[in-house]
């Protein structure tokens, strides 16, 4: 591959992260629809992809864009699209006949204001979408990152996770990290011992069906319902099996905390620093972040919020982590505080204002 | 900056690369004028995302005594990727007395936009400064920093900004420097300056390395999320 030499800091946005990740991984080819905020993925990738060999085409809505990325991959090409808000909505259909067809998607997400057109710019109310949108049981692979360092890394990875697992995988972010601007480092995976997973065709396979292989019955429909339990059967029993391996969190100061916060994406970045300000001056409070959001660390979590006496759920929406957190934490009783902003930002200040106000006893 | 040497009229255009840090250094300039006491205005002209650089700055400037040509967040619907109006006001920016910065943003293809500014293309006293920052991957060595100042067709000078945002150190502003100086000698144009954080500054004095005059940046941008 050899897209970068070495190893390169650069400075970026997080779009541009994107469209360089999924070259360095190896990515052969984009389809892809424009939509703020993640219009600079395809810009950036088309500006590049001439000069790499790779292929773009630009489809005519996002029902198009996820379904000719199925297409590609069926092909056996490493494929993959980006969206946002509305046009996430119009993915669900494609992305069900992923889940259906266990087609190694991977669809990048910068989130923004929803529902409908709301606001071009930010939010994390895409979370449910994401995760369980679509007319299935949310059998996808969904990583929320919280740095530009993060995109690139997650973005190169959710292509072998994908590839290896057999569900459609999504990037999870959002506009301020799609637009924002900071500095991370570049790297060519096979360089740092990063295998990709190597990709395969579904159809137009060599030999003869019936003879030679089984044939490639590829199917999303089914005649009677029996026939669809037994796949649907089959499918969850590998996603549970496979959950463990995929699964990735990262916890801070869990042992005896008065307040256990937990946050994702770009919220938990000023979670985390509203945490370690406190801790630093002696408070008991410690964050807990799921990295995945599907599958959820439902056994980390629950051992995290054990030791604590409260938690604390921060995010730009209303109460779709929430509702996550709650599920997971099903049986166990400890009382659950919120600061909720859909469609808006959350500052480290205003994380520690309201942490303050709980430690302090004062309560409005 | 040597109050002095400033022409009676100070005009000039920042334009480049995506993220190359034209509005930061155009909202520097701006404010550094204003702090002369010299009449500034500083003009919008981001034709895809344009409330969203300056709103949050724009009551501090005007605070500090710059006029600022940008629209409010209230005033317009953020339609994103499928275009905008572009202000009145801002096409006939030019017509201000005083200094006028233009803020060349997202969605230009070079100087073109200067087309919509009347008497942009007569204007000889007119400045056109391409911002350069060698950590865009776009833009990090000669070749393609002169192809890309090439393409943005009327250009007058370079602006080494070369930086990585929190991890910049010197040495990093120093390369920048050189292969500016590089590029620049390659397309028969002065560099105009070489832009550091005011964190990094003390070490360096009025010039750079290679006797490029330096300015102090002060990093405002970081307060508009985009």
């Amino acid at each position: 591959m050899g897209v970068i030499e070495g190893e390169k800091k650069a400075f970026m946005t997080g779009n541009e992260a994107v469209a360089w990740a999924a070259l360095a991984a190896g990515a052969e080819i984009m389809y892809g629809y424009p939509i703020t905020p993640q219009n600079e993925i395809m810009q950036y990738w088309t500006r590049l992809a001439p000069k790499h060999e790779r292929k773009f085409l630009q489809t005519e809505d996002e029902l198009s864009a996820g379904f000719t990325t199925i297409g590609g991959v069926l092909t056996g090409k490493r494929a993959f699209t980006a969206t946002a808000g509305p046009g996430n909505v119009l993915m669900q259909e494609p992305m069900s006949m992923a889940e259906a067809m266990r087609i190694p998607t991977v669809v990048v997400v910068q989130q923004r204001g929803g529902p409908s057109t709301a606001t071009v710019i930010y939010s994390q109310q895409e979370v449910t979408l994401t995760c369980f949108g679509g007319n299935g049981e949310g059998l996808r692979v969904v990583y929320s990152t919280s740095s530009h360092q993060e995109l690139y890394d997650y973005t190169i990875k959710a292509f072998n996770t994908a590839w290896k697992y057999r569900f459609p995988t999504f990037v999870l972010a959002d506009g301020y990290q799609a637009k924002m601007r900071e500095s991370l480092v570049l790297y060519d995976p096979e360089e740092r011992g990063i295998e990709m997973v190597p990709t395969e065709a579904f159809v137009g396979k060599p030999g003869m069906p019936g003879e030679d292989r089984p044939p490639a019955h590829l199917r999303n429909t089914y005649n009677i319902e029996e026939e669809l339990e037994e796949v649907l059967k089959k499918d969850i029993q590998e996603y549970e099996q496979m959950a463990p391996e995929i699964i990735e969190y990262d916890e801070f100061n869990t042992d005896g905390a008065d307040i256990l916060v937990v946050a994702h994406g770009v919220v938990f970045r000023s979670a985390a620093i509203a945490v370690r300000k406190l801790a630093d001056e002696g408070l008991k409070v410690g964050y807990f972040r799921p990295i995945t959001l599907r599958p959820f660390p439902q056994e980390q979590l629950r051992q995290a919020a054990a030791k604590a006496k409260q938690l604390m759920v921060v995010e730009s929406a209303y109460g779709q982590l929430l509702k996550i957190v709650k599920d997971n934490l099903y049986g166990m009783d400890l009382p659950i505080r919120t600061l909720l902003r859909p469609g808006v930002g959350v500052t480290p200040e205003e994380v520690v204002a309201d942490l303050r106000t709980v430690l302090e006893g004062r309560e409005d | 900056m040597n109050p002095e040497k400033l022409p009676k009229r100070v005009l000039e255009a920042y334009i480049g690369e995506y993220a190359s840090g034209k509005s930061e250094n155009a909202v520097n300039r701006a404010l550094d004028l204003a702090h002369l006491g010299r009449k500034v205005t500083l003009v919008d002209l981001d034709l895809v995302e344009p409330c969203y650089t300056l709103r949050p700055l724009k009551w501090k400037l005007e605070e500090e005594g710059v006029t600022v040509l940008a629209w409010d967040t209230g005033e317009l619907i953020g339609l994103g990727e499928t275009g905008n109006i572009l202000k009145p006001e801002v096409r006939f920016c030019l017509r201000h007395p005083g200094d006028v910065i233009l803020d060349i943003g997202y969605g230009s293809f070079g100087a073109q936009v200067l087309n919509l500014v009347e008497g942009a293309e007569e204007e000889q006293d007119l400045n056109v400064y391409a911002v350069i920052n060698i950590a865009r991957p776009m833009t990090g060595t000669v070749p393609d920093i002169v192809d890309h100042v090439r393409s943005l067709a009327r250009v007058d000078g370079l602006i080494n900004n070369s930086h990585l945002g929190e991890d910049t150190d010197l040495d990093f502003v120093k390369q920048g420097a050189l292969i500016v100086k590089e590029a620049a000698a390659i397309l028969g144009l002065p560099v105009v300056a070489t832009s550091v954080m005011e964190e990094l500054a003390p070490a360096l004095r009025k010039t750079d390395w290679y006797g490029h005059p330096v300015r102090v940046i002060k990093r405002y941008l970081p307060q508009a999320f985009w």
